[in-house]
């Protein structure tokens, strides 16, 4: 290329002097000011709902009856890699026998558990499922050491629900730890 | 006797407003750039994150203050003061507004500390001494990167100061004085200065921007290069009065140039005077303000050039044009 050609650029020069790139960049910062905010109001006002599969805190499920599907099978236990789980299955006391099989204690150590999910894919019942809790931070040892009642009770967020939204939530915070409680009535999409 | 009295509420009611002005200001800045990033900002301190600035005073109060071994402690200790005198002193020639008449007393006051004669030529002398608290912090702090941040201000005052000067001259001549008052009462009656000076409005503003170390002239506290500059070894409420220094240069220079340029507390007679003053110092903060998180820093040898062989040559150009036209 030629050096000594030199083109007098006029358009470029007006551009300088009038500061239009400067000005173009200004409107753009403007419009952004006003547009929609895309941070999550978490934990105060919203939280998110994680998908489907998503491996949070164990549950026990029971069937529409309202029975207890787990049987005491001890897979869950046995398939565990860091042997968090115990399984005590129900003992035959009366001498008549027992109509149905259910566990006798089923307790976790949340504190070893790793959430890789072998239990949920062990289990012959489907009776445990990895939920969708994950605030689980607590400020005592013993919050993390589940038993069968405290998982069989119901779930905030519904084990058929969808998932992949932010709703409405509340930050609830007592002596054991934090928790967010989900309003699922106001939900609207991340994107 | 009530003259005195007078002043000494003007002062201690003028400086009180201007120590609190960062308060606002901080929190206004951050929302801005927050919103302007698509983000929230504060939001958590309060309804909203009002409360965020009490916060964070709180927070720098009860920090400790730390001042290095190397450091030499009695200018480390007097730079933060140097830095933050000028500052307020700048308030005492600056016109608010016109005489008002208090309600129950039935006695006029005026609106400004002083009217002096040469009320621009001592705004731009106390505004340039600011710049020796930069220089000393940065020199005391026996450090690399604050040494460097108070020579690239120094370097960086002494090129905009002669271009924000020399762009008031133009003013200077329409209007035949040196006082704020009477500069404002010339350009009453929408005869702005903007109108016949907007080369002049454009090189204050820029070399504006760079005498109050505001990006993208923000070089002395450079968080890229530098790590903060100038005050990189202060902690604590020292810390906090070059913050300080810092939020009441904007809104000094935000006067100025509203006083200057954009015709002071004259506007359409529905609202009182003061209210327009106030409206035009808010807007120009905002500008400031939105211009920060627009744009990024000139490097140094930009910003060089752009203050010797661009603002200096068009600032003299503007004052032989305006010579030739008033002639």
């Amino acid at each position: 290329m030629n050096r000594n050609h030199y083109n007098f650029d006029l358009n470029g020069l007006l551009k300088k002097v009038f500061f239009v790139d400067l000005i173009q960049g200004l409107f753009i910062t403007f419009h952004y000011t006003f547009s929609k905010t895309i941070t999550m109001k978490y934990p105060d006002e919203e939280t998110w709902i994680p998908y489907k599969r998503f491996r949070g805190l164990h549950t026990l499920n029971k069937n529409k009856e309202g029975k207890e599907l787990c049987v005491g099978c001890e897979l869950c236990q046995k398939s565990c890699p860091t042997q968090c789980i115990t399984v005590v299955p129900m003992q035959d006391t009366t001498g008549k026998g027992i109509a149905d099989r259910v566990a006798y204690r089923w307790e976790i150590n949340l504190l070893r558990c790793m959430f890789c999910g072998l239990c949920e894919d062990a289990c012959p019942t489907e009776a445990l499922k990895l939920g969708r809790e994950y605030e689980l931070a607590g400020t005592s040892m013993q919050r993390h050491l589940l038993t069968k009642e405290e998982l069989l009770a119901p779930q905030a967020v519904p084990a058929e629900f969808e998932g992949g939204v932010i709703v409405k939530a509340r930050l609830g915070t007592d002596e054991t730890g934090i928790k967010v409680v989900p309003d699922m009535s106001v939900q609207k999409r991340w994107w | 006797m009530i003259e005195l009295l007078l002043i000494g509420i003007k002062v201690v009611v003028v400086t009180l407003i201007v120590f609190a002005l960062p308060l606002p200001l901080t929190y206004i800045e951050r929302k801005v750039a927050g919103h302007i990033q698509v983000r929230l900002g504060p939001y958590r301190v309060g309804p909203h994150g009002i409360l965020q600035p009490f916060a964070d005073m709180v927070k720098l109060m009860f920090k400790e203050d730390i001042i290095p071994a190397k450091a030499d402690p009695w200018l480390f200790r007097i730079a933060p003061v140097i830095a933050m005198v000028p500052a307020f002193v700048v308030f005492a020639t600056i016109p608010f507004g016109e005489k008002v008449t208090l309600p129950i007393l039935n006695y006029e006051v005026n609106l400004y500390i002083s009217n002096m004669d040469t009320g621009i030529l001592y705004i731009l002398a106390i505004a340039g001494l600011s710049v020796y608290g930069i220089i000393l912090g940065g020199w005391a702090s026996n450090s690399k990167y604050p040494l460097l941040g108070g020579l690239r201000s120094s370097a960086q005052m002494i090129s905009y100061e002669l271009a924000l000067s020399f762009a008031c001259i133009g003013v200077v001549m329409i209007v035949n004085s040196l006082s704020l008052v009477d500069i404002v009462k010339a350009q009453s009656g929408w005869h702005w200065n903007i109108l016949y000076q907007p080369v002049g409005f454009v090189i204050f503003f820029i070399a504006g921007l760079a005498e109050i170390n505001r990006i993208p002239f923000d070089l002395p506290e450079d968080e890229g290069t530098l790590g903060a500059g100038y005050h990189a070894e202060y902690s604590s409420m020292r810390f906090a009065f070059f913050m300080l220094t810092e939020y009441v240069a904007m809104v000094s220079m935000s006067i100025l140039i509203v006083l200057l340029f954009l015709g002071g507390w004259d506007g359409p007679a529905f609202l009182p005077g003061i209210v327009w003053f106030l409206l035009k110092v808010a807007m120009l903060i905002y500008i400031i303000i939105w211009t920060r998180f627009t744009y990024p820093r000139y490097r140094y040898d930009q910003l060089m050039s752009i203050g010797w062989k661009i603002l200096l040559p068009l600032s003299l150009a503007n004052i032989l044009i305006t010579g030739l036209v008033i002639i």
